[in-house]
């Protein structure tokens, strides 16, 4: 029996065309794989489906209820939440600051960052020492550095306002966080300053690595150094850049430590952003529900900034990774 | 290394872990055995949690196997944190010195404890007349109860300035208080440090400048009541103060107002009696020179009205160990603990129990000897205050009133006419939605 068993399995697996699931169904030893390779996928699925299938699933679920958070419990409401926001004033208005913040924060810090890298990839004095520093923003904690920058922009003691004052520049002190555009104009600054490393420690470890034959024969064609930096070294940075963009496009648009602490959204909702607003929703109104709902529609614009990303790079001839 | 030895450091290791594990057992069982009685509130100042650690460390004493913990909480961020406490069950056994009409709205979602037995524990008759009185929401039962009173809208002066310009008395009315700072301000020194911050403060400042011009933000049986003359002049006139405020007053809350008159550069200032132990320990420069008095109003017609928060003690209705809970809330009033901390901020938090304010350990302070007719005045103003959650005794008890400042709509209002220049038609008009959409919403 066995041995007639072991020959059907053979010519099954002899003929063309056969799935590994049709040789699985005749073949014990496929059989054992195929299960084999369910248990070990199986604590990748289920952690995935822990941490991001249940919450965004309970976020969309959540979203169609108007509940109270401290006791969570409330109506069905269908897609009135949903309703709501589209007719309201505060939530487009959060969008587009949340909108304006990503972008000028985002070119600050590509454009400082790959400043910096190119700074830091010369032949230097105390390089290492310097390639150590910039990086001290990134790693200082949010609380801290915008302690810091509150104290830096204080009307009253500030040392920026002491300064400017000092060279003449200004008459009264400014109100850099309690009025408009003074507030996102700080928060967009800081913002530069706290992130920009990351882009300093992506670019400088690719610059390291594009070969120096390359500006050799630029040089030899005639390329100056801003020849050879359009036309060697930004299509060299080009693979890291758009990770770089794509990783902080998303860090920047969920930011919320650093603009709550900063201005709290103030003044009145001039710097608040989708971040600010599902907080405010969900612990200060009470109203989770409807912060769900502000959640799933920001998951919604990025869902759509990356088929953006999908399709550009497509149109370029490049697989998404 | 060979497999020998390999072999005889496996089984030390192997003893070695027994042991542990031996040893182990009975503190972890200890530990177990331990009861944790976990103590919020948004008072924080160090003079305040030394304070606090003695009364922490006498209760623990007292109830062999009970540990306190004290976590804090902030003015700005316990909305937040209750919110998620309550929501996620892991709520704190006592809270303390959260405002009156913050406990309203969690007593009305029945998220708390009645906190009728804390009382007789610590005794009715030892409370001042109607200390009580704001927190019996339901007839009978009181969601919780007074650990102070505060005066928190108290106006502060500097006598050597108003000296230098000319002063010879204390503002009564709006006229005569910006015309005091205008001739104040100058040589670095701002008239006043009110708040145009998108923040609780500026939402419990405004309300007194509302009530200051004889009006108010709800009407006794809870109508919004901001479309008036009152609502519109309190705008008006807390504008007219922009100029006479330092430039960063719009982002100004509690701690900012406060070291702004304290550090010398404002010449009047807006807070509670804590500004006299700030001044004792950061400008004693300037101790001999301040006073306090009620803060003017529109005319002298008008009454003055003081904010009081009345900073109370609440027990979340899932709290564990419940009869350790209260126990541990009624020892907070015990005499030597809260003189303890009473004195951490003299004048600042005012005692609810006349037993306390009659004993000599209390009054044997060097700063409440020092500044006692002031004292005295913000304790009469205090006891008779009021806050949104009770505007006046004609009002109802208002359990949207927490909701109401968590959402900034009225700091909101002061932002759009005073920062954004909106007009006032526009400005009290969404005012009024917002207030009756939030009052809706209960």
């Amino acid at each position: 029996m066995a041995q007639r068993g072991a020959s059907a399995a053979r010519e099954a697996m002899a003929v063309p065309g056969l799935t590994a699931a049709d040789r699985a169904a005749v073949n014990p030893l496929d059989r054992g794989y195929a299960l084999l390779g369910m248990v070990l996928i199986a604590p990748t699925v289920l952690i995935f489906c822990a941490v991001i299938v249940y919450p965004l699933v309970s976020a969309i679920y959540l979203s169609l209820f108007s509940i109270f958070t401290p006791t969570l419990s409330g109506s069905f409401v269908g897609f009135r939440n949903y309703a709501e926001l589209a007719n309201s004033p505060e939530f487009w208005r959060s969008l587009l600051n949340n909108l304006i913040w990503t972008v000028l924060t985002l070119t600050l810090q590509v454009v400082l960052g790959i400043a910096a890298a190119l700074m830091l990839n010369q032949a230097m004095v105390f390089r290492s020492l310097a390639r150590s520093l910039i990086l001290f923003p990134y790693f200082v904690s949010t609380v801290v550095a915008v302690l810091v920058w509150r104290w830096l922009f204080n009307d009253l003691y500030g040392v920026l306002n002491h300064l400017m004052m000092w060279a003449g520049i200004l008459d009264m002190p400014l109100d850099w966080l309690g009025a408009m555009p003074n507030a996102m104009v700080s928060v967009v600054l800081v913002g530069a300053w706290k992130y920009f490393p990351f882009v300093v420690i992506a670019v400088l470890a690719r610059l390291q690595t594009i070969p120096e034959t390359l500006y050799e024969a630029a040089t030899i064609d005639g390329a100056g150094a801003w020849g050879r930096f359009t036309d060697v070294t930004l299509p060299q940075l080009r693979d890291v850049l758009v990770v770089v963009v794509l990783l902080r496009a998303i860090w920047d648009f969920k930011e919320f430590d650093l603009i709550y602490l900063l201005t709290g959204g103030g003044p009145i909702i001039g710097t608040q952003t989708l971040p600010l607003m599902v907080y405010k929703e969900a612990f200060g109104l009470n109203e989770m529900g409807r912060a769900s709902a502000v959640a799933v529609a920001m998951m919604l614009v990025m869902l759509v900034f990356m088929l953006v990303y999908f399709r550009v790079l497509r149109a370029r001839g490049e697989e998404p990774r | 290394m060979s497999d020998r030895n390999m072999t005889v450091l496996g089984r030390r290791t192997l003893l070695g872990g027994t042991a542990a594990l031996g040893l182990g057992t009975p503190m972890l069982a200890r530990a177990q055995a331990q009861t944790t009685i976990r103590w919020w509130s948004p008072q924080t100042a160090p003079a305040q949690r030394e304070a606090y650690n003695f009364q922490i460390r006498a209760f623990e004493q007292a109830n062999p196997g009970v540990r306190v913990v004290f976590e804090a909480t902030s003015d700005e961020g316990y909305p937040a944190q209750m919110a998620a406490a309550f929501a996620s069950q892991q709520v704190p056994s006592v809270v303390t010195h959260l405002p009156s009409f913050a406990l309203a709205t969690y007593w009305q979602n029945g998220l708390l404890e009645p906190m009728n037995d804390v009382i007789q524990a610590v005794g009715p008759q030892n409370y001042y007349e109607g200390a009580n009185r704001i927190y019996e929401i339901t007839p009978g039962q009181y969601c919780g109860t007074g650990i102070g009173n505060s005066a928190a809208n108290m106006l502060w002066l500097r006598a050597d300035l108003m000296q230098a310009a000319g002063i010879s008395a204390p503002p009564r009315t709006w006229d005569q208080l910006r015309d005091a700072c205008r001739r104040m301000q100058g040589r670095g020194v701002f008239g006043a440090p009110l708040p145009y911050g998108r923040n609780s403060m500026t939402s419990l400042i405004f309300i007194c400048f509302v009530h200051g011009a004889g009006g108010q933000i709800f009407t006794p049986d809870l109508q919004v009541a901001v479309d008036s003359d009152a609502f519109r002049n309190a705008l008006e006139f807390y504008k007219s103060m922009r100029e006479l405020c330092p430039p960063g007053a719009t982002g100004y809350s509690w701690g900012e107002s406060l070291t702004a008159f304290v550090s010398g550069a404002t010449a009047t200032g807006i807070y509670t009696g804590r500004v006299l132990a700030n001044v004792a320990a950061q400008n004693p420069r300037i101790a001999d020179h301040i006073s306090c008095h009620r803060y003017p109003t529109i005319s002298a017609d008008i009454a003055h009205w003081t904010f009081n928060d009345f900073p109370s003690v609440m027990i979340p209705k899932v709290a564990p160990n419940m009869d350790l809970a209260k126990r541990f809330a009624a020892h907070l009033f015990q005499p030597e603990g809260y003189i303890r901390q009473l004195h951490a901020a003299p004048g600042h938090v005012l005692p609810v129990l006349k037993t306390i304010s009659a004993m000599p350990q209390y009054q044997d302070n060097a700063i409440i000897n020092k500044y006692r007719a002031m004292v005295d005045l913000m304790s009469e103003s205090a006891a008779a205050g009021h806050n949104l959650g009770w505007e006046t005794p004609r009002h109802k008890p208002n359990t949207r009133a927490g909701a109401i400042i968590a959402s900034h709509a009225l700091s909101e209002a002061v932002q759009r006419y005073v920062i954004n220049n909106e007009p006032m038609a526009q400005v009290v008009s969404v005012t009024a939605q917002r207030l009756e959409q939030l009052m809706r919403a209960s």
